[in-house]
């Protein structure tokens, strides 16, 4: 069963991705902030990491930046959503180690695709 | 006044000190700094007259100078020509006396040639010299000066006694009476000829006293022109070296203070002030001077102060620039961020996320989708327009495909011709090339005049058409809907303009698209327009270059 770490601070957002995986076999987390986000990611090691761009106490790319470094989760895919959706955020989730890059309003369809993409079902 | 000004002040309001004074420069700066030339130079300069009138002045005086010079030369070449001709006429009186003297002895050698021989040939000599003498007293009468005219009367008596002896001594001879005639000469001829000889000695000896006193004072007038020609040429030499020197200096002194006022002046210390005791055009040209430095000093102080306050206000503006961007992009995040929600739930309830979604409840949630699609179009428009006023709008030029943009636009819009029963057609040249250019914005460009052109035709097609114009790509959209009327075409690019007030009640939209695709296409270089005709239907063109090769022009 493969674990997916869901780092946004709006909960209508959390509640979809959660509803979005409820009928599928990953297992969903969840952290509220960047720091946590880190903090998790790092204990938990989960297969697949979703981080929101704009988030409180660490951003969204700077989380990204983190993780990327440590040797526990350099290696685990991160799909990077933004909503700014100005020139060259792509090009700084990218820069910033992000896998795949998805700007809000995302399709949850679009998303759970995705998610299939970089870390398939067991 | 600000304390770093006084930092700029170095030095004193003195000329500038000229780095190796030579010889040329030492000289007059000594001579300046004594009587009379200093003072002088000074009491020139204060002379209230034009530069002018201080040169004629000048000049003029040297020229009266050489002129008396001329005067006295030649009043005394007048006084050495008059005592010449005295000179010349006392020296033809003395030949003149010589001559009477001569002629006296050779009457008196006839006189005693005819007491020996006693013919009639020799007597007649005798008298001959007589006549002689008449004509030479008259001239000796007519020249001699006053002193000398008694002794040429006694000349003259004498003269005439012997012309009487002599007489009587021809008529004795004649009547041979020898003896008589030879007494005769003896006591009366001779002792007259010696007395004329004495008065003639004394004639000669005075004229030659006077000849010397004449002499003398020719000599004396030739040193006297002398000595008065020298010293007016001397003096001439004098005056116009030293009206040269304190002319020339009274204006030299006020032009280097000038030169080191305006150095000071154009190293910015504007608190230098010229000061020149010149009452001529000088002195008018340094109070021009200081004039100026004190305006351009109050210049320099309102740019400085005007500088600063453009620094402020441009720091000012910098951080609203700044918090406008901030704003901006947590807005985006912020409207963004329930929208995703909105949006989200309602395509998981459309894919039976929460199961079978009953009939009559299908239509609703298809609206609350596309009235979300909608909204989030228009928060999409309103942050674009503020990022591209706000000069936020950055293009992200990669290389793309033409066809894929069209391709794209036509398949976001063929539902919604299909369902208005239009026709999508779409023509693109082929062979275009791989362009570079925003691919993204292009598509939003496309994507709006095409969305405009459906909403605003009821039956008809749209057409969508792409060729290649020289370096340009040219992007065509043309409909059969309602047009635009003329008067209309330039304003529908403005920000919030439809082309009727009517049109946003019947069709809907913000007015935002247009102006939107207009600054996109001018970000990239290219230009938009559009030809209409009401009822018919309208046509878009725009430009892009076919490789966007810089940061778009503003």
């Amino acid at each position: 069963m493969k674990t997916i770490l869901y780092v946004e601070d709006n909960e209508f957002n959390r509640k979809i991705v959660r509803q979005l995986l409820s009928r599928t076999s990953y297992r969903l987390i969840e952290a509220t902030d960047g720091e946590a986000g880190v903090t998790t990611a790092l204990e938990s090691r989960p297969d697949l990491i979703i981080m929101d761009i704009q988030l409180p106490k660490l951003s969204g790319l700077e989380a990204t930046r983190q993780l990327r470094t440590a040797p526990e989760t350099a290696d685990t895919p991160i799909i990077v959503i933004t909503s700014f959706a100005l020139a060259g955020d792509e090009q700084k989730a990218r820069q910033a180690g992000a896998a795949a890059y998805l700007a809000k309003p995302y399709s949850p369809r679009e998303l759970l695709g995705m998610i299939r993409e970089l870390a398939p079902e067991a | 006044m600000n304390p770093n000004d006084s930092e700029l002040r170095v030095g004193s309001t003195g000329p500038v000190p000229a780095a190796t004074p030579g010889l040329g420069e030492r000289l007059p700066r000594l001579l300046l700094a004594y009587w009379p030339l200093g003072p002088l130079v000074r009491r020139v300069a204060r002379t209230r007259a034009s530069v002018h009138s201080k040169l004629l002045g000048a000049f003029l005086l040297i020229a009266l100078l050489l002129i008396a010079m001329g005067a006295m030369s030649l009043r005394s070449i007048a006084t050495v020509a008059h005592q010449s001709r005295l000179l010349d006429q006392a020296r033809e009186r003395v030949d003149a006396t010589r001559q009477i003297e001569h002629a006296l002895g050779l009457q008196m050698n006839f006189m005693r040639n005819a007491l020996l021989l006693r013919d009639d040939a020799t007597i007649e000599s005798m008298f001959r010299e007589n006549n002689r003498f008449q004509k030479t007293f008259d001239h000796l009468e007519a020249t001699a000066p006053p002193e000398q005219r008694e002794t040429i009367r006694r000349l003259r008596t004498a003269q005439d006694n012997v012309m009487a002896t002599v007489a009587r001594i021809a008529g004795l001879i004649r009547e041979d009476k020898a003896d008589e005639a030879m007494d005769l000469h003896l006591s009366e001829g001779y002792p007259l000829y010696r007395e004329i000889a004495t008065l003639v000695t004394r004639a000669v000896r005075a004229e030659e006293a006077g000849m010397g006193q004449l002499r003398e004072g020719v000599q004396a007038t030739y040193r006297r022109a002398l000595l008065l020609t020298g010293g007016f040429a001397v003096a001439s030499i004098f005056l116009a070296l030293g009206l040269g020197f304190v002319i020339s200096w009274s204006f030299i002194l006020p032009v280097r203070e000038a030169e080191g006022f305006l150095g000071q002046v154009a190293k910015g210390d504007f608190s230098a002030s010229i000061d020149v005791p010149n009452r001529d055009e000088f002195g008018a040209l340094a109070r021009q001077m200081n004039q100026m430095s004190r305006e351009l000093h109050q210049l320099y102080d309102d740019q400085r102060r005007a500088a600063l306050q453009l620094r402020a206000l441009n720091a000012e503006l910098e951080d609203a620039s700044r918090a406008k961007s901030n704003f901006l992009a947590s807005m985006s995040h912020e409207l963004r961020t329930p929208m995703n929600a909105i949006l989200g739930f309602t395509e998981m309830i459309r894919d039976g996320l929460y199961g079978e979604v009953p009939p009559d409840i299908q239509e609703p949630v298809s609206d609350i989708h596309t009235c979300g699609k909608q909204l989030l179009g228009l928060i999409n428009n309103v942050l674009d327009l503020s990022k591209i006023e706000a000069g936020h709008m950055e293009l992200a030029p990669t290389e793309y495909v033409v066809e894929d943009v069209v391709n794209t636009v036509k398949l976001s819009l063929r539902a919604l011709a299909a369902g208005k029963g239009l026709e999508l057609v779409t023509t693109v040249a082929p062979d275009l090339p791989l362009c570079l250019g925003d691919g993204k914005r292009i598509t939003q460009c496309l994507m709006n005049l095409a969305g405009n052109a459906l909403k605003f035709t009821a039956e008809g097609r749209v057409e969508i058409r792409v060729e290649q114009e020289g370096e340009h790509l040219r992007f065509a959209v043309a409909d059969t809907g309602i047009g635009i009327p003329a008067d209309q075409c330039e304003y529908i690019f403005e920000e919030f303009r439809q082309a009727d007030a009517t049109v946003t009640r019947d069709f809907g939209g913000t007015g935002l698209g247009l102006a939107i695709t207009k600054k996109l296409v001018e970000l990239h270089g290219g230009r938009i327009r559009v030809e209409s005709e009401p009822g018919k239907g309208s046509t878009f063109f725009f430009t892009i270059p076919v490789r966007v090769t810089q940061e778009a022009p503003a």
